[in-house]
């Protein structure tokens, strides 16, 4: 048995590696987030960011290593004992996967409805949430009815609404304006500091990154790269880091070939 | 050479399918003890299932009872057995063609749209979504579509068996001359409880086998739009192929 204490990473990553019909993927992955920590994973797109994400949360199989959530390796657990611990998560998906037959409400409160919460108190968690994530009134609307940015917003309110202990967002600000962007970093910064979440995010944006990572973790080639502190992102001299920071197609990471 | 590869290949194909329903099914039985079994789920799948398919099936029934009673007259006339008929249609439609031309025209339906409704919600992630709102999506979306459709087919059955006879009674009276309480009688009166019962266990099993197919096609798709349209046919064409056969099976072996 491991024992939890104070001080074991919430979620630790080891050597993790998974491959697709015989393409490498992951590699060899070793990552830790402490309990109420921040990780912004940053990384190409197609290096295995979502994968790694889905891995974690046991969406996909990993071929080697083994991954702890409060020293625990929830591969091994039943299926039942699973789902248990899932309640503790919350998970925002890139293409956001709202469940296109229900209202918008019944998206938001999915987790408490299962839960055996009544119509009306469920709803009214729903409608607080989404007041919270700048959409009021839209309960009843069905997702096919929503603009992109709204739909992203309702997925973020989906993923919090059962106040999950640990979030992963997949790229929440993707298709968001710069306003809205904005207050969305800060209410994630705030379930930081009211409810000590613990979160893994991917970004693309690095002013996301600067302002809600407490480290950032950079992906290349299947490995992690650097893990940094959003200081150290803009004083590092690192050649690889640099141009991903800076944002130039020019340098050691070649995107387009010729 | 190439023709044996191909079949080759399909045959594989077929091979590894017929295992995932196997494993489908077995999942399904393994699952079904303990709860939870979302029976709003069961409720709206069962509607989506009994209700909606109700005109498509009774108008089937209808007019094959009533070529039925036509072709048959045709038949018996020519050595003046006419009385036969209401005997042939009822006990054909009970014992054979109520439960298959129903399980077909399910099978087109709705085992087409469990395929095309689950593969959506596989490609689309809302699978996943599923399971990290810790909901079992096995539970949640396979079960009760197999329940509904295995229960669901039986009564749909029955239904055709009444509206199929009605359908003869009213080619006999009308067309050929028969009264309707003679016709009545004749068809009731020759047939056991037996013949009624084959054709709802029948209904049972290939209920069971449109909602397992239909299921596995949809859950286990990948591959986007084009992933789940081939999921869709393939759920059709694999499930009306599987009635014909498991028909003749269940026919040799069970109600002779
Ligand atoms: N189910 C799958 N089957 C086969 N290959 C896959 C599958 N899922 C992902 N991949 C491959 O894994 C690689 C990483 O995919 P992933 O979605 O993790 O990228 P990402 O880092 O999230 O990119 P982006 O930033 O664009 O979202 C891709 O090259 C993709 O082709
Ligand atoms: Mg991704």
């Amino acid at each position: 048995m491991i024992k939890t204490s104070a001080n074991t990473p919430k979620i630790q990553v080891c050597h993790l590696g998974k491959q697709f019909n015989g393409k490498v993927v992951l590699d060899d992955i070793s990552l830790e987030v402490a309990r109420g920590e921040s990780m912004v994973v940053i990384g190409l797109s197609g290096t295995g960011k979502s994968v790694l994400m889905k891995c974690i949360l046991g969406l996909l199989k990993p071929d080697s290593g083994q991954i702890l959530v409060d020293g625990e390796d929830w591969s091994t657990l039943d299926e039942t004992e699973q789902l248990e611990r899932m309640r503790r998560i919350g998970m925002v998906f890139q293409n956001s996967a709202l469940f296109d037959s229900l209202p918008v409400w019944q998206n938001v409160a999915f987790a408490l409805l299962r839960r055996g919460k009544s119509n009306k108190q469920a709803r009214s968690s729903a409608s607080e949430i989404l007041d919270l994530v700048g959409l009021p009134g839209i309960e009843d609307m069905m997702p096919s009815e929503l603009s992109g940015g709204m739909v992203k917003r309702v997925g973020l309110a989906r993923a919090i609404c059962h106040k999950p202990e640990m979030v992963f967002y997949d790229e929440p600000l993707s298709g968001l304006d710069p306003v809205m962007s904005d207050a969305i970093t800060k209410l994630m910064r705030r379930l930081h500091e009211e409810f000590c979440v613990t979160s893994v995010t991917i970004a693309h944006n690095m002013q996301l990154a600067r302002n809600f990572g407490d480290r950032i973790a950079m992906l290349l080639d299947g490995r992690i790269y650097r893990i940094l502190t959003p200081n150290e992102l803009d004083s590092c001299q690192d050649p690889v880091v640099r141009q991903f920071v800076d944002g130039r197609a020019e340098g050691p990471i070649r995107v387009l070939e010729g | 050479m190439k023709v044996l590869n191909i079949i080759g290949a399909w045959f594989e194909n077929l091979l590894n399918h017929s295992g995932l329903y196997a494993m489908m099914l077995i999942q399904v039985l393994r699952k079904l003890p303990k709860p939870p079994w979302y029976p709003r789920q069961i409720l709206i799948q069962a509607e989506q299932v009994g209700v909606q398919s109700l005109p498509v099936v009774l108008l089937t029934a209808l007019f094959t009872g009533m070529v039925l009673a036509l072709q048959s007259y045709v038949g018996f006339h020519r050595f003046g057995a006419e009385s036969m008929v209401s005997m042939v249609v009822s006990l054909s439609m009970l014992r054979e063609l109520g439960p298959v031309l129903v399980a077909l025209m399910v099978a087109g339906r709705v085992g087409a749209q469990f395929a095309a409704e689950l593969g959506t919600m596989r490609v689309s992630q809302q699978v996943d979504a599923l399971w990290t709102l810790s909901t079992d999506p096995f539970r949640y979306l396979v079960t009760p579509r197999v329940i509904a459709v295995t229960m669901m087919l039986p009564l749909l059955v029955a239904l055709a068996d009444i509206v199929g006879i009605g359908g003869g009674c009213l080619i006999s009276v009308a067309l050929l001359g028969e009264t309707p309480s003679v016709y009545l009688h004749n068809s009731i009166h020759f047939l056991t409880l037996n013949d009624f019962y084959s054709g709802i266990i029948k209904a049972m099993v290939f209920g069971s086998v449109i909602g397992i197919i239909g299921c596995t096609e949809g859950f286990h798709c990948s591959g986007g739009a084009q992933g789940v349209g081939q999921a869709t046919t393939r759920a059709m064409v694999i499930s009306a192929m599987s009635i014909l056969v498991l028909d003749y099976i269940l026919t040799a072996w069970l109600f002779q």
